[in-house]
């Protein structure tokens, strides 16, 4: 019973954690840069709808990764089997936090150590040595919007869009006596209360999007006769993009969580020495069944101007986005008198409203010839990320470096070089980042193709 | 049966990094009753080999960790103290250990032997480290389990009077995971 609930939580908190994942980036170019975003700089996920309607420039229009990290994890990887004398769940964890699709070149000490437990009638220690590393400070916090996929087609300035939309937030909360006394190994006191709060939420629709990008304002420059790109071509240029979307709901979850251990007057005298409080409420409606689908409204918008080769764009996606529900709620209550949960449906079929967080990028360029300049900002979920970068082009050879402030609130570092076969690049990064476990930095050597 | 729930619980956390140990120290002399931690003996006349039971308990261990773990090796610490105001004597203080189903721990193998002298008018301490007890591993990493402390006294002068206070009783166990 233990071991399985032990798995439990296990994957639980594995799960919960991958949505770190998403800040790897296997455009070499743009990581190069320290993950800066431009119009023509990595932002093939859209996060400015105007981008669409500047034109396509000498700074690339795509990217295709290699994923040569691929290799290095055929080689040299851990083991998934927890009865292998090896098996580290932390290094598994790390694996999900950080898919093998770049070259490791360091990375955390692996979590490990002997861990110690004193126990006495009225004294309880736990010193977790290395594990403690994995306990953060504040609450732990995961999550993010996923737009998975999909397609698009542009017809002039109008396009149509499908896919998928993922939102998924858990924010874990220890109490200050239970991190006391996992973090820093001090001793449990008697009358005292462990506890944590758990606050999760996810979300699944499909978004039906139809947009319109077009230059709303256009003052010509001396040097646009041979140069289109307004990036480059020092002409006063402001771009606008605005993309409702009908988003189909097909899932909705949520769980509030509060649970603890309140301490005697002796910490282990008598049969229950220990008061157990756990209390959840959940809320969910779901395709095919309590609730059934649900229907929502949401918009993409952004807008970029250029002037005197100077770039400022802000793109908002999911603006105003919410769907509504109709949803089952139930509490579930441990009663520790009677040593059983119990179940009570609070309401069925009750209306609820459930937002998708706005992600906010404002991001600037400065363009010098060939040399391109550029910082961001990127507000999302629970997280904001600042990147800087430059890159210089020397003939067909590119010199990039970068840093940023990642959403462990760390600085990362970055370089990298390109090099262009006509239509075709070649891009080298090395990069660090704290996409582990440990929250601590690493490096990593990324490599993709540029499409130009 | 919930007594270490929260313990429990953070078996995942303890046991999933590596090839290593979980180190798990109990101090069982703190829950045994303070008054079974002291006993006076008084034998007034020889009698070979005379036993004194200390005390016999059980105790209540930590629920669920052989769920998860399993016992590599065990030690013991043991230390105790003679109050000796009359008589001279040798002896041997035994602590034994059983599973919490025994009808009493004092069947088995004692654990520790712990050979003492006493001589009147003075306190004598004596203490040992027992290492590497496969026995006494298997025993910690169930629920429950019982202890008892036994003396047995060889008295060469009488009456021999005073009192014996356990002053140590402490178990480590080294576990690996088992998940």
């Amino acid at each position: 019973m233990l071991r399985n609930g032990c798995r439990t939580v296990l994957l639980l908190a594995f799960g919960l954690s991958c949505g770190v994942a998403h800040g790897q980036m296997l455009d070499a170019r743009r990581l190069g840069m320290g993950g800066v975003v431009t119009s023509d700089v990595g932002d093939y996920t859209g996060s400015n709808v105007a981008f669409r309607a500047v034109p396509k420039g000498t700074g690339g229009s795509g990217s295709i990764p290699l994923p040569l990290g691929l290799i290095q994890y055929l080689a040299d990887h851990p083991t998934f089997d927890s009865k292998d004398s090896t098996f580290n769940i932390y290094e598994v964890a790390n694996v999900l936090l950080n898919p093998p699709l770049t070259i490791k070149l360091w990375q955390p000490d692996e979590v490990t150590g002997d861990i110690s437990i004193f126990v006495a009638q009225d004294s309880l220690q736990i010193d977790l040595a290395d594990v403690k590393r994995v306990i953060p400070k504040d609450s732990m916090k995961q999550g993010g919007v996923y737009h998975v996929g999909g397609f698009s087609k542009s017809f002039g300035k109008v396009f149509l869009a499908m896919s998928p939309l993922i939102h998924v937030k858990n924010e874990l909360t220890l109490s200050d006596n239970l991190r006391d006394a996992l973090r820093d190994a001090v001793p449990f006191t008697g009358n005292t209360r462990y506890g944590l709060t758990d606050e999760a939420r996810a979300q699944a629709a499909i978004s039906f999007q139809v947009g319109y990008a077009f230059r709303a304002l256009y003052r010509a420059s001396q040097a646009e006769s041979q140069n289109a790109d307004p990036r480059r071509n020092g002409s006063t240029s402001l771009y606008l993009g605005a993309a409702p979307k009908y988003l189909l709901g097909l899932a909705y979850g949520d769980a509030h969580s509060i649970a603890g251990a309140t301490t005697g007057d002796t910490l282990f005298a008598g049969s229950n020495p220990v008061t157990i409080d756990m209390d959840t409420q959940t809320r969910h409606a779901v395709v095919g069944g309590d609730g059934g689908m649900g229907s929502g409204i949401g918009s993409d918008v952004g807008a970029v101007l250029y002037w005197r080769n100077f770039e400022l764009g802000l793109g908002l996606n999911d603006f105003g986005s919410q769907i509504r529900w109709s949803t089952t709620v139930r509490r579930h209550a441990y009663d520790d008198s009677t040593n059983e949960f119990t179940t009570t449906e609070v309401a069925s079929g009750e209306r609820f409203v459930s937002r998708i967080p706005v992600t906010t990028t404002v991001n600037v360029a400065k363009r010098i010839g060939r040399t391109t300049i550029a910082g961001d900002i990127v507000n999302g979920d629970f997280r904001t990320s600042m990147h800087a970068g430059a890159e210089f082009w020397f003939g067909m050879l590119a010199l990039r470096t970068g840093l940023s402030r990642d959403q462990n609130k760390m600085a990362q570092f970055a370089g990298g070089a390109g090099y262009r076969l006509g239509k075709i690049g070649i891009d080298l990064a090395i990069a660090t980042n704290s996409r582990n476990i440990e929250r601590e930095r690493g490096a990593e050597l990324s490599a993709s193709l540029s499409l130009y | 049966m919930r007594r270490l729930i929260p313990i429990a619980l953070l078996l995942p956390l303890l046991v999933g990094c590596g090839n290593r140990n979980l180190i798990l120290t109990v101090d069982i002399l703190s829950f045994l009753d303070p008054s079974s931690r002291v006993v006076n003996y008084n034998i007034p006349i020889p009698i070979p080999s005379d036993t004194v039971e200390v005390f016999s308990d059980s105790l209540n261990l930590l629920q669920g960790v052989s769920d998860v773990t399993r016992a590599v090796s065990a030690s013991l610490d043991v230390a105790a103290s003679f109050d000796n105001t009359s008589g001279t004597a040798t002896g041997d203080l035994l602590i034994y250990f059983a599973a919490a189903n025994s009808a009493t721990p004092f069947t088995n193998t004692p654990i520790a032997d712990i050979p003492f002298q006493l001589l009147a008018g003075q306190v004598t301490n004596v203490s040992t480290h027992v290492d590497a007890s496969p026995a006494l591993a298997e025993v910690l990493t169930h629920d429950r389990a019982k202890v008892g402390l036994r003396i047995i006294i060889n008295g060469t002068s009488y009456p021999i009077q005073g009192t014996e206070t356990l002053t140590k009783l402490t178990a480590t166990v080294i576990m690996k995971k088992d998940l």
